[in-house]
């Protein structure tokens, strides 16, 4: 492809934004010509969404402007940026459960004869004809709380061609996608691109974007860095350029050989999710004391349920967990922590911490019942502060005080938080979910040490992640994990992206 | 700290404030002059002993009206139903009351307190078993339940427990050992006063550095994060919905054996929910609804007295309690955001 | 005879109908709604005034109306512009709405509990002819006031709106998910809004109905909780209009038989204790449902 053209669909011209003392967005620049694939990269918290919002119309700049078609506008509302074509598919889907396909299509568009009712033989010729664009098929009757993941990103992609946006911002689209999926989201873009559409797209999955941008522009710290061309650069020299260094995952060296018995042995167990369709299993996994096993699969393939279940908060229907051949499985989950199994949950807002607690309300938790934290149902305020400090030194947590709301904390921070409790109860096996989401690159390194450190100390863990590097990097073993079943299990000495990523798609490994 | 703490009262004292305002409005349109109604009330309420009193006594029902409230709401629970609780905890404390006849004072009034306070907290299991197993929301169960119970109570005093002889609807009159001592006689000030008064202290104590208060608190924050960690959410829940219930009960049964001396219909000009007023005023916190009870007693206690010397009605001070709970909830804040990029 | 028990019971149905329709398009646009009891005491007390000073049944239906639209605007603009809970706001509407009508009984005209001003007009009652002397159907059919017929036109009309035409969609739409509506550029607080306002009027309406329909006075407690009866309604018709019209049907039947019954051993207040008890019956069930589909205990 050759280098960008000088016609200017969308872009930006030294964009700043700023949350008070934070930057978000520090003068950034950047062209997508029109009918292109322009692939906008970036670390967590460098400000991709702060800009895709200021491109949407949803937030606006402190200085700076949005460029569309060449000239500088400003754009008011989400309306105005509708109107003038630009659409967006966000992260989390907005698409209303209840309501069907067809009406989540044209929702706020909807076709009316006179008085306001909706024309529905003209809604469904519409859906058709946008579906056909695409070249996709849907059941627009279908509710979307029942359809599938994928079927709803499709959905949301065809509402902004029914809407008549021209210009369409995909943020993360790949995320909850298996390999096939990802590559039909390419072919769908490719096809809107050959109809003159302009398409944003964030994403960190550099194979992806390598695989089908037409121009890269790399975002860092609030500034554009660079904006390359994928015949003209590298996936290493992009990373180069999202961290300002090399990244190096620290180099980890192989477990000892283990014993024979496993200290967590899952037995054909099979799970349903929080609205009961069944998600996970039958699966059977043993987990050795001295061990990573890392389960490596694309999100919304059972890892939630899996970790749920080990952690003792799974909904399970069959099978069983035992825990040094003990049946552990119809145990409540206070149990499964006071017998040594930690859990780092990976969605620390929800579960992994209560935010608007102090922090050291969120180390003792779950603690706070036993000495020394507590005696005779009396808490034992100096003993929590005391322990609370030690801990969170052992864990370089920087904070304020103590009796901050976690929230105060920065992502890396909160995790620690979250480590340091858990860590606190000497356990046995840590189920670890994502457990580097939304932590800075020294942040990732610090909790692999972490982790690392108390597989050596004889501690087993479960390790749930969807950044296939940190899978390749830390894991003893891989498993795969495909519609909720295992694909297969590759030793360290075994694994490779190409094999792991088979057995992510369901392929048995070669 | 003393400008964070100064921050939290006046955050607290904004919704009085701006309630006040808006009957001042009311007033004024009605004619009535507002800084001289409120300056009436205040000297109804707080100038003198006799008048203190009056306060205190009418701050008593809402001392644990507020406490019941606010201990299911800190820990999530959308209890609304604490005026049915009341109700019944007043008739079956009036009843016993005037049952056992013969018992000595210190038999009978624990007794009866005790009724009152089991009663209210039996009257929660079927709500808290409904939320906890089956997932159904608190909040228009106990609501319905307070309908229910003003009307059982109503139907049981207009029946089987009329006073013989009696052409309104009331029990009998309790024992005399029955009733709770006066504090300070004349007035109608009463034992329930203090031991309203040290419950909520004690909250404060169990709220702070309680095992159970801790998870509590806890668990209203975000209660999936409690599960996570291990602590038997369900059952806290289950057992807070109940202290609660037994709390209103307390509340009802004091109520009667203080200040009544027997069950009538109407027991409850709406104490329950201006606990919830309380509760929400006082954020939760003893100290907090300490001073919110006594904003409202005061309200009611005045209000009543200046019916007589002016031509206010008393229902001013409904219109202000009901205020109060609306600018309460209200995060006021709200009307100086910058309105830009709120999606 | 049954036929003055058919009469009774669709008049008594007729105002918690009005009131549970507006709860449920309320609820339906997201916000469960405590305080109709308020809106209908206004719209009472506004119909008897209006229908006294002006002697225009129509003027004091479309002032209830009005009045009870005024309150609902008010209470849900504190609900969605000021974040506060529905259900505190709510149960504080009814409390100083309550309080501000005696106040203002008290203070405008003097006089406390009752206000029977003079040369107030009731509504109407529609006679059919031939039909009115048919058994059940004429009960049914016929001498019924003009608000009944039109709470009853509702139903369908709302059933449709909501399931086939623009406003409903959007409307259902903006009641679960707020922040995609915004996205797609509604105004969701505005349409819940909407819906509150429309829940007002015909709460008022439901209070005009049972002031200037049936007694030709206002009393403070006219209302007699008929509020959280139209509450236990669209609870009940878990927000199908027809379903919820079931409902409103069968509390109206219940206070109907219960002043019938008054006198012959059966206790008025356990009658008027059934809706409540209904309303927490129907929700044991649905848990119990939902918790036999999803097969998990929570």
């Amino acid at each position: 492809m050759s280098a960008p053209a000088s016609r200017t669909r969308i872009g930006a011209r030294a964009i700043v934004r700023r949350f008070g003392p934070v930057i978000a967005n520090d003068g950034i620049d950047f062209a997508a010509a029109p009918g292109t694939i322009h692939a906008i990269v970036g670390g967590n918290g460098a400000g991709k969404s702060t800009l895709m919002r200021i491109l949407q119309g949803v937030d606006r700049p402190d200085d700076g402007s949005v460029i569309l078609d060449d000239r500088e506008v400003r754009l008011t509302a989400p309306a105005d940026a509708f109107a003038r074509g630009i659409g967006m598919v966000h992260q989390e889907f907005m698409l209303v459960d209840e309501l069907t396909l067809l009406e989540n299509l044209i929702l706020a568009r909807e076709p009316v004869h006179a008085g306001g009712v909706i024309d529905r033989r003209k809604a469904l010729a519409e859906a058709e004809r946008v579906a056909a664009m695409a070249g996709v098929t849907l059941d627009w009757q279908m509710r979307v709380a029942d359809a599938p993941v994928h079927i709803r990103q499709i959905l949301e992609i065809l509402r902004l061609l029914y809407r008549g946006a021209d210009v369409l911002i995909l943020d993360e689209p790949t995320a909850v996608l298996a390999p096939a999926q990802v590559r039909e989201l390419i072919g769908l873009m490719r096809r809107l691109k050959a109809e003159g559409r302009t398409i944003l797209f964030i994403s960190h999955k550099l194979d992806e974007v390598m695989n089908a941008a037409d121009a890269i522009t790399v975002i860092r710290r609030g500034r554009a860095i660079a904006t390359v061309v994928p015949g003209e650069t590298s996936k290493a020299k992009l990373s180069e350029m999202m961290v300002g260094e090399p990244i190096e995952l620290p180099l980890v060296h192989p477990a000892a050989p283990h014993a024979g018995v496993p200290v967590l042995a899952i037995d054909t167990l099979v799970a349903h999710d929080g609205r009961g369709l069944p998600r996970l299993g039958p699966i059977t996994l043993n987990l050795y004391p001295g061990e990573i096993v890392g389960i490596a699969g694309v999100a919304g393939n059972g890892q939630d349920e899996l970790a749920a279940a080990a952690a003792g908060l799974g909904q399970i229907d069959a099978g069983s967990i035992r825990m040094d051949g003990r049946d552990i499985t119809r145990a409540r989950t206070g149990s499964f922590r006071d017998l040594g199994i930690a859990y780092l949950s990976a969605d620390r807002a929800g579960d992994g911490l209560c935010l608007a607690a102090s922090i050291r309300d969120n180390f003792i938790a779950g603690s706070e019942h036993a000495p020394p934290f507590s005696q005779s149902g009396l808490l034992r305020l100096r003993a929590i502060r005391e322990g609370a400090r030690r801990a969170l030194d052992t864990l370089s947590v920087r904070y304020g005080a103590m009796g901050d709301p976690a929230k105060s904390l920065s992502g890396g921070n909160q995790q620690r938080v979250a480590i340091a409790r858990e860590f606190e109860r000497k356990p046995r096996v840590l189920i670890a979910a994502q457990p580097t989401r939304g932590v800075d690159i020294a942040g990732i390194a610090f909790i692999h040490r972490q982790i690392v450190a108390f597989r050596d100390a004889g501690g087993a863990v479960l390790l749930i992640s969807e950044e296939l590097d940190e899978i390749l990097s830390l894991s003893d073993r891989i498993v795969g994990l495909y519609g909720g079943r295992i694909t297969g299990e590759l030793d360290r000495s075994g694994a490779s992206v190409e094999r792991v990523g088979r057995l992510m798609l369901g392929e048995k490994a070669a | 700290m003393i400008r964070a703490a100064l921050a939290n009262l006046a955050a607290a004292a904004l919704p009085f404030v701006l309630a006040l305002a808006i009957g001042a409005i009311v007033l004024a349109v009605t004619g009535h002059d507002p800084i001289s109604v409120y300056a009436l009330m205040a000297s109804e309420a707080f100038g003198g002993t006799r008048r203190i009193a009056a306060t205190l006594t009418a701050t008593t029902p809402l001392l644990l009206t507020g406490l019941a409230t606010a201990i299911a709401f800190r820990a999530g629970v959308f209890n609304v139903g604490i005026e049915g609780c009341f109700y019944l905890g007043g008739l079956a404390a009036a009843t016993l009351g005037f049952w056992l006849v013969g018992w000595p004072a210190i038999a009978i009034i624990p007794v009866a307190l005790l009724a009152g306070a089991l009663i209210g907290g039996a009257w929660m299991v079927a709500p808290a078993t409904l939320k906890v197993r089956l997932g159904v929301d608190e909040v228009v169960t106990t609501l319905m339940l307070n309908f229910i119970a003003i009307n059982l109570t109503s139907w049981l005093v207009n029946g089987p427990l009329l006073a013989r002889g009696s052409a309104n609807s009331a029990t009998p009159a309790i024992e005399k050992a029955a009733e709770l001592p006066r504090l300070l006689p004349p007035s109608t000030l009463h034992l329930g006063f203090i031991i309203s008064l040290a419950l909520v202290i004690l909250y404060g104590f169990w709220d702070r550095f309680t095992v159970t208060g801790f998870r509590s608190r806890l668990v209203g924050l975000n209660a999936r994060f409690c599960r996570a960690v291990g602590i038997d959410v369900p059952s806290l829940l289950f057992r807070m919905m109940i202290l609660s219930g037994l709390i209103g009960g307390l509340a009802g049964a004091i109520h009667a054996l203080g200040l009544v001396h027997r069950f009538v219909a109407g027991f409850s000009p709406g104490y329950g929910f201006t606990g919830i007023a309380v509760a929400l005023l006082g954020r939760n916190s003893a100290l907090g609804m300490i001073l919110a009870a006594l904003v409202f007693g005061a309200l009611a206690s005045s209000g009543a007295t200046i019916q007589l010397f002016s031509d206010v009605p008393i229902e001013i001070v409904e219109v202000l309690q009901g205020t109060v709970m609306i600018f309460a909830v209200a995060k006021l804040g709200l009307l100086l955001r910058d309105r830009r990029g709120l999606a | 005879m049954i036929d003055p028990l058919i009469h009774a019971a669709l008049l008594m149905t007729t105002p918690i109908l009005l009131a549970a329709i507006g709860g449920l398009v309320n609820r339906v646009g997201g916000i469960v709604n405590i305080g109709l009891e308020s809106m209908m005491l206004t719209g009472a007390l506004v119909a008897v005034i209006v229908s006294a000073d002006t002697g225009s049944v129509m003027l004091a239906l479309f002032a209830a109306l009005v009045a009870g639209g005024i309150v609902g605007l008010l209470m849900s603009r504190v609900v969605t512009r000021l974040a506060a809970n529905e259900i505190i706001v709510g149960l504080g509407f009814s409390v100083a709405v309550a309080g501000l009508v005696r106040f203002l009984l008290k203070s405008v005209y003097g006089v406390s509990g009752t206000f029977n001003p003079p040369g107030v007009v009731m509504l109407p009652r529609i006679d059919i002819p031939v039909i009115a002397d048919v058994p059940i159907l004429g009960a049914i059919l016929s001498g019924q006031d003009p608000l009944t017929w039109f709470a009853w036109a509702m139903v369908p009309v709302t059933a449709f709106v909501l399931a086939r035409t623009r406003l409903g969609l959007r409307l259902r739409a903006a009641g679960s998910a707020e922040t995609t509506a915004r996205a797609l550029g509604l105004d969701p607080l505005a349409i819940r809004d909407a819906s509150t306002v429309f829940a007002g009027a015909m709460s008022g309406l439901a209070g005009a109905h049972l002031s200037i329909g049936v007694v030709g006075l206002f009393n403070e407690g006219i209302t007699g909780g008929r509020g959280f009866i139209a509450l236990a309604a669209f609870y009940f018709g878990r927000n199908r209009p027809w379903r919820t019209a079931l409902g409103a049907l069968l509390f109206g039947f219940f206070e109907a038989l219960q002043i019938r019954l008054q006198g012959r051993g059966v206790p008025a207040e356990l009658v008027q204790m059934l809706p409540y008890l209904i309303v927490i019956l129907v929700l044991t069930g649905l848990g119990l449902a939902n918790r036999r589909r999803s097969g998990s205990s929570s």
